[in-house]
This record gives structure tokens, C-alpha cells and sequence, in this order.
């Protein structure tokens, strides 16, 4: 039986049919004596009467048909199965039988008994019909000796009121034990069944890893107190399990913090050796491309070779400045700065490059009293490279988009993205989306890599994000690039803010923003 | 005036120098080279040099270990200090130990001559 309910209905029958069966039982066993005992009482008042009846008869001298028609009047009395007048010596005077069986013909030994003792005899006989009572009352015959009448009554009656009563008791007892069943049943489905259910899905709960379930088992007994053990031993658990996250992502983030310091040693140490050892070599090219370029006229066919030795030379040392710029121990002076005026000084450092290429910007600046702590200068950078890349990204005549707020601009549907760093709360999120075709998640994989750009060669060093990622760590910010192919990529930064605006949260979307600027070229 | 100019160009690599002495004598100074720090200490003994144009990475004592000495026996030379791009530590060193400018390589011929100019307090060049 696996329902603990079942269970505990079955017992509980069990024990109310063995115990209401047993008292039953003696309780039926004294009725049946008792209707025996009446029926006896009645039959003893039933023969003495008749006794009476017929001595008076006898005494006035009525005859023996007299003595027959009182009988036969009497012959239909219920349970009656045959009365008979003895006389003296023992002979049956007068006899009257309820169906049609003999009546007795000599005097039994009982009668003969009663006769010579002139006592009343009672007995249980057996007859053809069943078991019958049998009662013997003497009378005076008027010669002074004894005569008798027998009364033999059968105990039908009996036996059917006693079947009535058991019928009556089975009926009672069914209806009691059903009462009782329906009354168990309630009981343990509210106070058994239901907490253990309660109890059965939060355990179940738990075992599947749900930390935060609690059973509501409002009751003061051993269930009530088994869901309150089980809640706190939940809430231990999740205090634990807490407690084990929060270590191990202190413990990563510390391994990320010394892995990175490792590497930016690594590539700083790299960058510089690498510098020595370009430098010359460098110097020597350009120079011999600038002394050229004095004796080649800036319309010789033959010139636009040296432009390309010049312009590549020039992106070496490019690479080489990132390079050492991204490995260079970086101490950021924080203060507190307000986060707009950092934006658009950096949209406008790229005002021109924007024009040139024909692309539109909108700019939607947090609140003036939105501060960070931070150092204006790394802020700048990153935004710098953010912007600079939104830009290459944008096709012509595009519209890059510079806002704040809590939500992606892009869309989930098919997006990618990728997230460094986290940021500490409250927490300003600006976006700079542009309508580029996006990177693939592959890309995605690679952005913050070291020399991975998906500009076209030449175009990039593949340091302006690694440098992004640094700084905003820097800042106990978090950079996510999310992107969806074919229409754009947005980039959030998301940085700890310092003062928050008195009415709205620091990046709910100002309904107003304060500063919208649309400079399309 | 050009012609009194004596500038001495301390390089390893003999590529360089040779651009260098080229470039620096087409503005007609005098040009001595020296491939390290005892030819350029050996140059200095026989001659006297307005500017000494000095690169700090050299087999032997490097540009810096050099500077003090120059500036003892040849108290009247400008020394211009050339190093690899974002070499800041020297920067700050060779400034201390008395050198007049200093210059990032890869530079630009005409920021070095503009430099040249500059220790010795001429007029800028007029445009070419």
C-alpha cells in the first residue's frame, strides 16, 4: 500500500470492526436470551391463565367438547404450536394444534412428572418445526387429584425479532462504519495527506535543484514542524550554496584579475622588446620613403608606392602604440564625473570622420546628474574605440546611435552576444549601436581577443576592445557586445553610477531625454 | 652658417646611421658617425660636436650609461636621445642625466631636424 491514507483508513476499520464486532456480538447474545426469557414469562402468565380457565370450566361440570371448543378458540395465538388438557391419570382430555400435526397422545414424561409433583415444569424441546418452549402448568381436578394443561409455543418469534435486530445492528454498523470512514478519510486528507503532499513536491523541489522553494505547512504539530525543519534546512542550504557562489565567482573573478594582469605583463614585456627591436628598422624605411618622396613629385606614377610604404609604415607604429597603449600599466584617477559631457566630447573628437563618411548620429545623453566614478581620460578611450568602431561598421549614409537605458536596443530574436566583466549595481547602461552587418558568433567568440578585428586588413589592430574590456574592469563596469547579423551590433557598457537622478532610476529611459542631438551630416 | 654644424651620430645599426648622416647632411651639416659607445667616446677625444644624436639601445653600455661621460668630456655637445616607441622610463632618465631632447623611434626626418634646430636655438627650417 504506498498512500500512507489508504493505509491508515484500513487499520482503523480494521480496529472499529474488531471492536464494535466484538461488543456487538455479546450485546446480541444477551438480547436473544432476553427474548428467549420474555417469550418463556409470557408463555408462563399465557398458562397459568388457561390453567385457571380450565379448572373452572372442569369444576362447573362443562363437558369435553366444552373443554375442546375453549382450546380451538385459543388455537391461532402467535407461536402457538399445540395446548393440551391432561387429566389426572395422564390421558389427553382436550388438545388443540396450530397446523396440522398431531397432538400429543400419552402424557410425556415431563407431564407425568408435574403431575406427581403438582409443580409447574418449563423446558426447550425440539420439534419438527424448530426449537419450541414448553410449559406445564398443573390444576386441581375436582376429585382433588392433579391434572395438568401443556402450552408448547415455538420460538419463531424469537428467532425472527433476534434475526431483526441483527439485521437491524449490520445496517446500523455499516452506516456508522461508513460515517467513520468518510470522518478518517477527511481527517487525514487535511491534516495527513495534504502538508505530506506539500512536503512530497518541496522535497521534490529541492532534489531538482530549486533552492528558493518553501513549504507553507502553517500547523503547530509533527508535520507543521517537519515543513518548518525541512524550510530551514532550504534555506541553509541556499544560504550555502549562496555563500559557495559568491566564493567561487570571487575566487574567478580574482584568477581572471591575475590572469589578465599576467597577460597585459606578458604583452606589455612583448610589446616593448618588440618596439626595440622595430624601431630602427621602421625608422630606416620611413626615412627612406620621406628622402624620396622629396625627389619624387606628388603627380608621379610611381609615388603612390611610396604613399604605401609610408601609410603602412605608419600603421605599424600604429600597432605597436596600441599595443604598449593596452599594456600599460594603467592607474585610473578616479573621480566623480558626469557621464554626458565624456559622451559628447568623444562624439564630437569624430565629427569629422563621421561627415566624411556620411553617416548620422543620434545622441541621447544620460542626465547631467548622472555620475561615475571614473577617470575622464579611460572613459574617453573607450568610448573613442567603441564609437570609432561603430563607425567602420556603419555603411554609408547609416545612423549610429549613442542612448542610455536599462534595455538592449536590438532585438532577441537572433541575436548574439557576449559579456565581460561585472558590473556593480546601481548601474548606468549606455549603448552605441550602429547599422553595420553585424558579427556571427564566431566573431562574437573573438571580439575581446587580442588582434582579432574584423575590419578589413589594415583598418585594424585588434586592440580597441581588449582595451575597452580593461579599462571598463577598471571601473567595476561590465561590456556586453550584442549583435544580430545583417542589421547592426550594439555594444553596453555598464558602469557602477555614483549619483542618481532624485525622480528616475539612474538607466530607466529619460521620458525627455535632456540632450538629443541629431548631426547627420 | 650651416657649414660649422657638427652633429655625431651614435648608431648600431649601420642602416640607420647611413640614413641619418645622409638626411642631416643635406642640410649641409657635418655628419660623424660612431657604431658604438667606445667610437663615439673615441670621436669625441678628436673633435668637438655641437649635437651628439645618440640612440639609447646599443651593444655595450647603452646610450644612458654613456650620457654622464659625454657630458664630462664633451661639455659643449647637445645630446638628443633616440628609443623605441613608448620607452617612457628612459625618457624621464635620460632628461635627468642632462640630455636636451628626445626622440621616439620611428621619427620623422624632419621632427629630428626640427629637434636639431631646437637644442641649438636656431630658427625653424623654413618650408620646403
Amino acid at each position: 500500500m504506498r498512500n500512507l491514507t489508504t493505509r491508515v483508513v484500513l487499520l482503523l476499520m480494521l480496529a472499529f470492526l474488531v471492536i464494535t464486532g466484538a461488543f456487538d456480538y455479546v450485546r446480541l447474545a444477551g438480547e436473544r436470551d432476553r427474548l428467549v426469557v420474555v417469550a418463556a414469562t409470557d408463555q408462563r402468565v399465557f398458562a397459568e391463565t388457561l390453567a385457571l380457565a380450565v379448572r373452572r370450566n372442569v369444576w362447573r361440570g362443562r363437558t369435553t367438547e366444552e373443554l375442546q371448543e375453549l382450546l380451538e378458540e385459543i388455537r391461532l395465538r402467535p407461536g402457538l404450536i399445540w395446548v393440551a388438557i391432561f387429566d389426572p391419570k395422564g390421558e389427553v382430555v382436550a388438545a388443540a394444534t396450530a397446523w396440522d400435526i398431531p397432538a400429543p397422545a400419552p402424557a410425556d414424561q415431563a407431564v407425568t412428572l408435574a403431575l406427581e409433583r403438582r409443580e409447574p415444569i418449563s423446558g426447550l424441546v425440539e420439534e419438527p418445526q424448530g426449537k419450541a418452549l414448553r410449559y406445564i402448568q398443573p390444576f386441581r381436578w375436582p376429585d382433588g387429584r392433579t391434572a395438568a394443561v401443556e402450552v408448547r409455543q415455538g420460538l419463531d418469534a424469537v428467532e425472527q425479532e433476534f434475526a431483526r435486530a441483527v439485521r437491524e445492528r449490520i445496517v446500523y454498523r455499516l452506516v456508522v462504519l461508513v460515517l467513520f470512514v468518510l470522518a478518517i478519510l477527511a481527517v487525514t486528507r487535511w491534516s495527513i495527506a495534504r502538508p505530506m503532499r506539500a512536503l512530497i513536491q518541496g522535497a521534490r523541489a529541492l532534489a531538482s535543484g530549486d533552492l528558493t522553494q518553501r513549504i507553507d505547512v502553517s500547523r503547530a504539530d509533527e508535520l507543521g514542524q517537519l515543513a518548518e525543519e525541512f524550510n530551514r534546512m532550504t534555506q541553509s542550504l541556499e544560504q550555502a550554496q549562496q555563500a559557495l557562489l559568491e566564493q567561487s565567482e570571487a575566487r574567478l573573478r580574482l584568477e581572471r584579475d591575475v590572469q589578465q594582469s599576467q597577460k597585459l605583463v606578458a604583452v606589455g614585456t612583448l610589446a616593448a622588446e618588440v618596439a626595440h627591436e622595430i624601431g630602427t628598422p621602421l625608422n630606416v624605411i620611413s626615412g627612406r620613403a620621406e628622402a624620396l618622396a622629396r625627389s619624387i613629385p606628388a603627380d608621379h606614377p610611381e609615388r603612390r608606392h611610396l604613399d604605401v610604404i609610408s601609410s603602412q609604415t605608419e600603421r605599424i607604429t600604429a600597432i605597436l602604440r596600441d599595443l604598449l597603449d593596452y599594456a600599460r600599466p594603467r592607474r585610473p584617477q578616479l573621480r566623480a564625473e558626469p557621464l554626458g559631457p565624456i559622451l559628447a566630447r568623444v562624439a564630437d573628437l569624430l565629427a569629422g570622420r563621421r561627415r566624411d563618411k556620411g553617416v548620422g548620429i543620434r545622441l541621447e545623453l544620460p542626465p547631467e546628474d548622472v555620475q561615475v566614478l571614473a577617470d575622464a581620460g579611460h572613459l574617453q578611450q573607450v568610448f573613442v574605440n567603441l564609437l570609432t568602431n561603430a563607425l567602420d561598421a556603419s555603411p554609408p549614409e547609416g545612423t549610429m546611435r549613442v542612448t542610455h537605458g536599462p534595455e538592449p536596443l536590438l532585438p532577441p530574436e537572433g541575436r548574439g552576444g557576449v559579456l565581460r566583466g561585472k558590473a556593480d549595481t546601481p548601474l548606468v547602461a549606455i549603448h552605441v549601436l550602429d547599422e553595420g552587418p553585424g558579427m556571427g558568433e564566431e566573431e562574437l567568440a573573438q571580439a575581446f581577443q587580442l588582434f582579432f578585428s574584423t575590419k578589413r586588413r589594415g583598418h585594424g589592430t585588434g586592440l580597441g576592445l581588449p582595451i575597452v574590456e580593461e579599462i571598463v574592469r577598471a571601473h567595476r563596469g561590465e561590456v556586453e557586445i550584442l549583435s544580430v547579423a545583417g542589421r547592426g551590433t550594439e555594444v553596453i557598457v555598464r558602469l557602477p553610477v555614483l549619483a542618481l537622478p532624485a525622480e528616475e532610476p539612474a538607466d530607466g529611459t529619460a521620458a525627455e531625454a535632456p540632450r538629443t542631438g541629431d548631426a547627420r551630416a | 652658417m650651416a657649414s660649422s654644424i657638427r652633429i655625431l651620430v651614435v648608431d648600431d645599426d649601420p642602416e640607420m646611421r647611413v640614413l641619418l648622416a645622409e638626411e642631416l647632411k643635406r642640410e649641409g651639416w657635418e655628419v660623424r658617425e660612431a657604431g658604438d659607445g667606445a667610437e663615439a667616446v673615441l670621436a669625441c677625444r678628436v673633435a668637438r660636436f655641437d649635437v651628439i644624436l645618440m640612440d639609447k639601445n646599443m651593444p655595450g653600455p647603452s646610450g644612458l650609461d654613456l650620457l654622464p661621460g659625454f657630458r664630462r668630456t664633451c661639455p659643449g655637445s647637445r645630446i638628443i636621445m633616440m628609443t623605441a616607441f613608448g620607452d617612457v622610463p628612459s625618457y624621464v632618465e635620460a632628461a635627468e642625466k642632462g640630455a636636451v631632447d628626445f626622440l621616439f623611434k620611428p621619427f620623422r626626418i624632419d621632427d629630428l631636424k626640427a629637434a636639431i634646430r631646437k637644442a641649438l636655438g636656431l630658427e625653424p627650417a623654413p618650408p620646403a
